[in-house]
């Protein structure tokens, strides 16, 4: 497998519902077998410009081309690759676990003599053996989600695009999709679409961040948090008395300092390292309440970039 | 499942409803079909004496004077829906006292002749009353005769024809619009229930989606018209070419799911689809009858645009020609292909599944502008 080879590319997406762009000239490129998170503010576009990915919904203008194809042109090629999981896990309620994943199976066009296995495999993997039998009204909202990972994957595909699949989940549970995504990682092509710094950060090779429907900003996590300026951060709180500009002025001084903010009583101060430490905090004197480091975090780097 | 027995069990019930109701037509105390329509039938009289042109109801049947041998060929032509046959000393006979014997010869293909016979009795009995009066009046009791009536036809009782060909018809078409609400499901369904999402990013074209769905509710369809054409057959029911009968009901079958799935999949949800439905199936139900009625009154060419006309006539024996059956073949063939083109041309639009929703003109500019249709 050639991971430089690109397996996603998005051109030029443009896509409005009314009077609303939900998409703005989007560029994005996403190797094989790489896991790209996309993170935004609700409203941003990252379901719209999956939803394309996945051929179920039409750009007003501009390309997504999956593995050499087209979505204008091959949609139903591109569907095939796709094991996509949308953000709601709203399944036929009536099915049972096994004969939902049948259905879905033989609608893939998994070949009969497969799906029997297929089916135990995935089973076992998302951890609902036990359930097989089980209606799905019967089950959980994790319950769900989880059968929902497996009917993604029913027909094993390159490409797999999770959209918030552990929004609203137990710990555990959530845990155990996480588990799942990185087990698969390296091996599928994933799109992760999360509200969840962490989540980004911790499971995905690339995360592009996401604003009224345009990229802000796309690389490795580590590159990202690099961008606020520094290794850590410092988090002064302060007398609310104090002169916040001469302040500002005077920090900025300091050859290690890349950044400094002023948000909710708290100076937020992006070192590139950590020999001025005690050489800032001096300089508040007895104006400081509390003072604390930090890594910087996806978190940080999305407040920033969004705000 | 359930639903499909539960819909087979109405239309048995039904059979029931429909055998007390003609038992009531055949009784004494029957339900008058005779329609209040000028100029609905007319009947040919040879009546020297005007009994009849002065007792006969004008506002029902035309009556047009004329003699034995013309008027058969103008019942045989269509022209006239009977011939009666009045002596031409009645009035001198009825006068005396004497019975008198008239005459009425009916074509009893046309199911108009149950007016006319209806309207001969009735007139027959109000000219025994007009004369038991008079004769009562004027203390000679003797003198209470009834004219009395020969009815020369062909064919069924005359009030079952009516019955038999617009009832039947609509009993055997009924299994067509029952299964709205499956049709509803299957495409209003999964965009209440949001699986419309997972639907569509399968390898499936839309066209395929709707097209599959529709097959699915065709073949159930069938299904309940074979059980219910055995179950009329079995009750009794005179239904010839039935295997005609149902291939031809199981046609219109598909059509009546193209629009009702373009109602399901224009529609936001169950109780938007069900009032669309009720609007369309009037639209249908109208269009089915109404010519049906139509070929019993006129006897058109253009009635065949109605498939439900020509189950009619295929129940009923007749023998159809070949532009007859074309016209309602293409009646089906072009409905069909409209309206499974334009469901599946909304089923593809974005706005229609995930919104926002536009609105019928909105849809109407893009069809004709070629727009995204």
């Amino acid at each position: 497998m050639d991971s430089n080879e690109v397996m996603i590319k998005i051109e030029s997406l443009t896509k409005s519902f009314g009077r609303i762009k939900a998409l703005d000239n989007l560029n994005l490129e996403i190797k094989r077998g790489e896991l790209l998170g996309i993170i935004g503010p609700n409203g941003a576009g990252k379901t719209t410009a999956i939803r394309m990915a996945c051929c179920i919904l039409k750009p007003d203008f501009g390309d997504i081309i999956i593995n050499g194809y087209s979505i204008h042109y091959d949609p139903i090629k591109i569907k095939s690759m796709i094991g996509y999981l949308p953000e709601e896990p709203n399944l036929y309620e009536r099915f049972k676990a096994k004969d939902l994943l049948k259905y879905f199976a033989e609608l893939y066009g998994v070949p009969n003599k497969d799906i029997d296995g297929r089916i135990d495999e995935l089973l076992e993997l998302v951890g609902m053996t036990e359930r097989r039998d089980d209606r799905i009204n019967t089950f959980s909202k994790g319950l769900r989600q989880r059968i929902s990972v497996a009917r993604a994957l029913i027909h094993d595909p390159d490409i797999i695009i999770l959209d918030e699949p552990t929004m609203g989940l137990d710990p555990a549970t959530a845990n155990s999709i996480r588990t799942f995504i990185m087990k698969m990682k390296g091996k599928k092509t994933m799109i992760l679409c999360t509200h969840y710094m962490e989540e980004a950060d911790s499971l995905c090779d690339r995360v592009a961040i996401l604003n009224k429907g345009r990229i802000i900003d796309v690389g490795t996590p580590r590159y990202l948090k690099s961008k606020i300026h520094g290794d850590v951060i410092l988090k002064v709180k302060i007398q609310k008395s104090v002169d916040l500009v001469n302040f500002q002025k005077k920090i900025m001084q300091f050859s290690s300092v890349g950044a400094v903010d002023f948000v909710d009583g708290e100076f937020l101060i992006s070192l590139k390292h950590r020999n001025e430490i005690s050489d800032i905090v001096d300089l508040f004197n007895n104006e400081i309440i509390s003072i604390n480091t930090k890594e910087p975090t996806l978190e940080d780097v999305f407040i920033n970039t969004v705000r | 499942m359930m639903i499909f027995f539960l819909q087979l069990s109405v239309l048995f019930l039904m059979i029931i409803i429909f055998n007390s109701f003609i038992t009531n037509i055949e009784s004494d105390q029957g339900i008058s079909l005779t329609p209040v329509l000028n100029g609905f039938a007319s009947v040919d009289v040879q009546d020297q004496s005007g009994l009849i042109s002065k007792y006969i109801n004008p506002s029902v049947i035309n009556v047009i004077p004329s003699n034995f041998s013309t008027s058969l060929n103008n019942i045989a032509l269509g022209k006239t829906t009977g011939f009666l046959y009045v002596p031409g000393n009645a009035a001198e006979k009825i006068r005396t006292g004497q019975s008198i014997d008239m005459i009425v010869y009916l074509d009893s293909s046309d199911p108009k002749s149950s007016v006319v016979r209806d309207e001969v009795n009735s007139t027959a009995k109000v000219i025994s009353q007009s004369y038991s009066n008079s004769l009562s009046a004027s203390a000679t009791p003797q003198n209470t005769t009834i004219p009395t009536i020969n009815q020369v036809s062909t064919g069924e009782p005359l009030p079952l024809q009516i019955i038999k060909k617009v009832m039947l018809v609509i009993l055997l078409f009924l299994p067509l619009l029952l299964f709205g609400n499956i049709i509803i499901d299957s495409v209003v369904g999964e965009k209440e229930r949001k699986t419309a999402e997972i639907l569509i990013a399968m390898p499936l074209s839309q066209a395929q989606i709707i097209i599959g769905k529709s097959m699915a509710v065709a073949l159930t369809i069938s299904l309940q018209v074979f059980m219910w054409l055995i179950i009329l057959l079995i009750a009794g029911f005179n239904i010839n070419n039935p295997l005609f009968v149902f291939i031809f009901i199981f046609l219109t079958s598909i059509p009546i799911i193209g629009i009702t799935t373009v109602v399901a999949a224009y529609s936001k949800n169950y109780k938007e689809a069900g009032i669309g439905l009720s609007i369309v199936y009037i639209g249908i139900v109208g269009f089915l009858i109404v010519p049906v009625l139509f070929y019993i009154s006129r006897k058109s060419f253009l009635s065949n645009i109605s498939p439900m006309t020509i189950v009619m006539r295929l129940f009923s024996g007749e023998s159809i020609s070949l532009p007859d059956y074309a016209l309602a073949l293409i009646c089906i063939l072009v409905v069909s292909i409209i309206s499974y083109w334009i469901a599946i041309k909304l089923f593809e639009r974005d706005d229609i599944i995930f919104g926002p929703r536009p609105g019928i003109l909105r849809l109407i500019f893009d069809l004709i502008t070629f727009k995204k249709f």
